[in-house]
């Protein structure tokens, strides 16, 4: 009478620890390498950074962190202080990078759905051409704007040359440094961006049905009443998705204004990370930069979460 | 308005017809034309300078007729290829490159392959989550978190004595994980594509479900993971912003060691734009191999640009 139950109560208990030793961990144990991986790399340091932006640690106090001094908003008072002139140079370059990137998102849209709408027709040679237009997005950063650097060069560049053999300039124009600074990193960075948009909208036409569009046409519609109406709102949910990313990595742009302009770029394009690279590395007050760190992320998290409330994007292409 | 359009086309003659037609192709051709020009002039410049003298470079004035910079170089040379490891240590730095973005490569890859199939073939407590977090974790540019990691280098290397500036190791433990969470995504897909049936076969046959994932998952995903194995490598090859902080010269990568050609003293854009073409080859290389895949990935998650 004992014995059976006791095996059965024993089998349940078998049963059941070999679904937590088995099963169940496995699939915990599998992520548990790439979650350490990331709390190490991402979740940990941002989470320090908020604790490190509250003290002014320097080069002196960086092998002790404890010990710098507790400044509770001081960093942030700081880094804002429109008396101060760092306060206002940091100021000035986010107000830059919002002008960088207002233009370089709609120029590299625009361009982007162009291309695309083109490449979508039917022509000889079609598959070359559209590998051919990633090339910019493949070349590396530090080789693309290298490049753009020396064709922005004031007496060897080609792009001083070309607007004198057309006489629209009379002496050479220095672009790389003052006040044309931001015009040249705009166009290099137009140039390397508008094929990652190409490339998204080019799928989003594709996943537009031809009946629809020939249906379209034989009801007399012109070519503006068949993009607007056929069209676009195949394109809008990439759209979406595509301007939110653009905001994102360009609000934190670094690489195009580290390799055109150095660390300095001067203060007619200095955007947000070379000025929190220079003040963490170069005037070593880590605690300032990691403040203004701070603030970026907080700034960026209040203009996604404002987008994604507003204009809803996420939905996949085939949605 | 728009029927009358209509009928007015209909009316037309079909030689008018026609014309119209051709015009229409060559517009399309000659703005393909223009598109790939523009792209083309960046690659082409660097190609040509990269030929040419660094005295003709240097000596090169717009203002000028007889100095003006050319397309053809004046004097073809390869003294740029040939002592490209001269002036800047180019190819020590390619090495460097090459040892990081396979280290990188190799680590992602071990890493991804776990999470990607325990994505792809359980259902377990705080999965939604994770995928979120995935997500928003690529959204986060470096300069959000550069300082606090910079100083965590300090610290263990203060705690542990283990060095992680300056080395390849500390370099392909934060590419890697840079890469990881696009490359589990792209993983967790590709392996949601194997039939469940195929593994579930292997496991009553006596496989566990971890000699399952290698004996049958593995192999058949191989280009999926070549996929993945690649965007990891290219992604390590072009970062510039934690290389410039955390390599120094015993481990300077590619990407920020283009950058010394230019110095206070001079530009030596010649010796630059040969160092240049070696750089972007393998990238060149390798994206052709995988465009396919990356074009897919772009399209249903995103990848950083």
């Amino acid at each position: 009478m004992e014995a059976p139950v006791r095996s059965l109560a024993g089998a349940a208990v078998q049963r059941v620890s070999r679904a937590l030793t088995r099963r169940r961990p496995l699939p915990y144990l599998l992520i548990a390498p790439a979650l350490l991986g990331t709390l190490l790399v991402h979740v940990i340091p941002i989470i320090w950074g908020v604790f490190i932006s509250f003290r002014d640690l320097d080069i002196y106090t960086i092998a002790n962190w404890r010990g710098a001094p507790f400044v509770g908003l001081g960093n942030y008072l700081e880094a804002l202080d429109l008396a101060d002139p760092d306060g206002v140079l940091f100021m000035r370059s986010i107000a830059n990078v919002v002008y960088y990137g207002a233009v370089t998102i709609t120029l590299g849209y625009v361009i982007g759905l162009g291309v695309a709408l083109l490449l979508n027709q039917r022509f000889h040679g079609r598959t070359l051409v559209r590998g051919l237009v990633l090339l910019p997005y493949i070349m590396p950063d530090s080789v693309a704007y290298s490049v753009w650097r020396f064709i922005f060069q004031a007496r060897v560049g080609i792009v001083n040359s070309f607007l004198m053999s057309l006489g629209l300039i009379k002496e050479p124009l220095v672009w790389l440094v003052g006040t044309k600074t931001m015009f040249a990193v705009m166009v290099a960075s137009i140039w390397k961006g508008w094929p990652f948009a190409c490339l998204l909208l080019l799928a989003g036409l594709q996943s537009v049905p031809r009946e629809l569009l020939e249906c379209a046409s034989i009801d007399g519609a012109n070519w503006w009443q068949r993009f607007r109406y056929v069209t676009w709102p195949h394109i809008l949910p990439v759209t979406k998705t595509l301007i939110l990313l653009n905001i994102l990595w360009n609000f934190n742009a670094y690489n195009q204004f580290k390799v055109m302009l150095g660390d300095d770029p001067g203060i007619y394009a200095e955007v947000p990370s070379t000025f929190v690279v220079r003040q963490a590395f170069d005037n070593l007050r880590y605690g300032l930069g990691a403040s203004m760190s701070v603030v970026l992320v907080l700034m960026m998290t209040v203009v996604a979460v404002i987008y994604l409330k507003t204009l809803k994007p996420g939905r996949s292409v085939e949605d | 308005m728009v029927r009358r359009r209509a009928a007015y086309q209909n009316s037309k003659s079909p030689r008018r017809v026609r014309a119209i037609r051709i015009i229409e192709r060559v517009a399309l051709y000659a703005a393909v034309l223009v598109v790939l020009v523009v792209v083309l002039i960046p690659y082409a410049w660097m190609l040509s300078g990269s030929f040419k003298t660094s005295l003709e470079i240097q000596s090169a004035d717009i203002t000028d007729p007889e100095l003006a910079p050319r397309w053809i170089p004046r004097t073809f040379t390869l003294d740029n290829y040939r002592n490209v490891n001269r002036t800047v240590r180019i190819l020590d730095y390619f090495v460097n490159s090459i040892i990081v973005s396979i280290g990188t490569m190799l680590l992602c890859l071990a890493l991804s392959i776990l999470a990607g199939y325990s994505l792809a073939r359980f259902e377990f407590k705080g999965k939604g989550p994770y995928v979120l977090s995935l997500l928003v974790t690529q959204m986060f540019p470096g300069i959000l978190f550069l300082i606090p990691y910079f100083i965590l280098f300090v610290y263990i290397n203060k705690w542990t004595g283990i060095q992680l500036k300056n080395t390849y190791g500390g370099l392909i433990l934060t590419y890697a994980s840079f890469s990881l969470p696009f490359s589990i995504l792209m993983l967790r897909s590709f392996f949601a594509t194997i039939p469940r049936e195929i593994d579930e076969q292997a496991q009553i046959d006596g496989c566990t479900p971890v000699g399952a994932l290698f004996r049958v998952i593995i192999p058949v995903a191989r280009p999926g993971i070549a996929a993945v194995g690649i965007y990891a490598f290219i992604m390590s090859w072009n970062e510039i912003l934690f290389a410039s902080l955390l390599t120094g010269r015993a481990t300077k990568t590619v990407a920020v060691g283009i950058l010394e050609y230019i110095t206070n003293q001079e530009a030596r854009w010649a010796g630059m734009m040969a160092a240049c073409i070696i750089v972007t080859i393998p990238v060149l290389v390798l994206f052709t191999l995988i465009q396919r895949h990356i074009v897919e990935g772009l399209v249903s998650g995103s990848v950083k640009g």
